[in-house]
């Protein structure tokens, strides 16, 4: 069967400038997820959360490997239709400019109408308006449906904490550009810069 | 079969996908909600819905006819009003005047500057009439920019209601509304829902979780819940939140 998502010796690197080629960002990834499910992104700012999500989704470019999205190379695929694939939820309006030089005439079909991989970045949690509770059986039905959602996290209040541990059945922490895979909750918690990461936040009493 | 039924709506305005899976069916008579965060696509959704932008995919059938694409004002002739979270009235004019112009027998008169519109008994009873609807007839003779907040919405639904629609899509009417106008919205709401078949966006959950008969919750341009305001209230979430107390 194929892979819902295959993440190939994925790299990119940003450098000072096109003349300057010291990098001053590396990140590198290399992960397989087969099946649907929800997985919870994690790691500190700047740490290349979001440049992995504009990968995955075909919106930023790397600079060597690939990212294969129910068997087909999204950077290979039609710009227009890359998100038929992998749709990334920005966190707010910010959407980073992105252009492909390839010409679409040149470039295959999505083969699906609707995402099959759903990457919500940082998506608002309240929980004054009951919007959580919504959001969380929405990112179920979309994994019962046969989709891949990723939810990307930055806990800061223990509640954040509980929503993680409720929704998500594996993990991928990311840290200085470098991404771990972790298979359960018991595991992000035994990774060690994920708990430095999460400090007080685990020792904290549940409110 | 419901009254209006929308299934799988999609629009993109260019590399940015604004709805991406919107299903919504109302039946004849009911009170559908639709509630959503701030850029979750529902003043759009009405927009496709009323037909002020066509859908990049997906269909919406009204009365059994198929209206997706059709231009505004044959949608709203077929018998779908609106309101906008904007107000849009005439200031200048006294109030009888919006509900006037916005009667279908008024846009069909001839254009003729010598006639005065307002000693035509027909055309004056019949905005009267739907002035009464909204508990204004008292003030049809007012300034329109004398009223009220509370009352100025009133009237833009009573300017929804001039096309004798059959079914009203009102986009947030409590907005900018204090606790005792909303009340009266709300009082308004149930009288109106006698003759009408309303969908509404809103923000104040309680005055919507007391008035609709379904809510859509409206997420990333998706409808990521949909059900009666009880089931609703029943997810562990709501119940922790705000919402989880009106119950």
């Amino acid at each position: 069967m194929t892979a819902m998502l295959e993440v190939k010796g994925l790299e990119k690197v940003y450098t000072r400038s096109v003349f300057d080629r010291t990098p001053t960002f590396r990140l590198t990834a290399d992960f397989t997820i087969a099946e649907p499910g929800i997985v919870g992104m994690m790691g500190p700012n700047g740490s290349g959360k979001t440049t992995l999500f504009e990968l995955v989704t075909g919106s930023n470019a790397p600079t060597s490997g690939e990212v294969s999205v129910m068997g087909r190379n999204i950077h290979r695929v039609r710009t227009d239709q890359r998100d038929r694939l992998a749709i990334h939820y920005h966190q707010s309006y910010q959407v980073r400019h992105f252009r492909s030089w390839t010409p679409n005439a040149l470039l295959e079909n999505a083969g699906s109408d609707y995402p099959m991989l759903h990457l919500f970045d940082e998506p608002q949690f309240n929980t004054q308006d009951g919007y959580i509770g919504f959001m969380l059986d929405f990112f179920r039905r979309l994994r019962d449906e046969g989709r891949l959602v990723f939810l990307c996290v930055h806990p800061n209040e223990r509640f954040h904490l509980e929503i993680v541990e409720e929704i998500c059945e594996r993990f991928i922490f990311v840290q200085k550009g470098s991404v771990t895979p972790l298979a359960s909750y018991d595991d992000l918690l035994a990774h060690e810069p994920a708990r430095a990461y999460l400090g007080d936040l685990l020792t904290e009493r549940a409110a | 079969m419901p009254l209006f039924e929308a299934r799988n709506i999609q629009k993109r305005f260019g590399a940015r996908v604004v709805l991406e899976d919107v299903s919504l069916s109302v039946e004849q008579g009911a009170v559908h909600g639709i509630m959503g965060p701030n850029g979750a696509g529902k003043t759009t959704c009405f927009n496709v819905l009323t037909g002020h932008y066509a859908p990049d995919g997906g269909t919406i059938r009204f009365a059994g006819r198929d209206i997706a694409g059709m231009k505004p004002h044959r949608i709203a002739r077929l018998g779908v009003s609106r309101s906008f979270q904007i107000m849009n009235l005439f200031d200048d004019t006294v109030v009888i005047e919006n509900v006037m112009l916005a009667l279908p027998e008024f846009r069909a008169m001839t254009f003729s500057p010598s006639r005065n519109v307002f000693i035509d008994r027909a055309l004056t009873d019949a905005a009267l009439e739907i002035l009464a609807q909204v508990d204004l007839a008292e003030k049809a003779w007012d300034k329109a920019a004398s009223l009220s907040y509370g009352q100025r919405r009133a009237l833009e639904i009573a300017v929804a209601l001039a096309a004798r629609p059959k079914i009203v899509f009102l986009d947030e009417p409590t907005s900018g509304l204090g606790a005792e106008a909303t009340r009266a919205l709300a009082q308004l709401v149930r009288r109106l829902r006698e003759s009408y078949t309303i969908v509404m966006i809103e923000h104040d959950m309680r005055f919507l979780f007391e008035l609709a008969d379904r809510i859509s919750v409206i997420h990333w341009g998706q409808v990521i819940a949909e059900d009666t305001p009880t089931e609703l209230m029943a997810n562990k979430w709501v119940a922790r939140s705000a919402l989880g107390e009106l119950a």
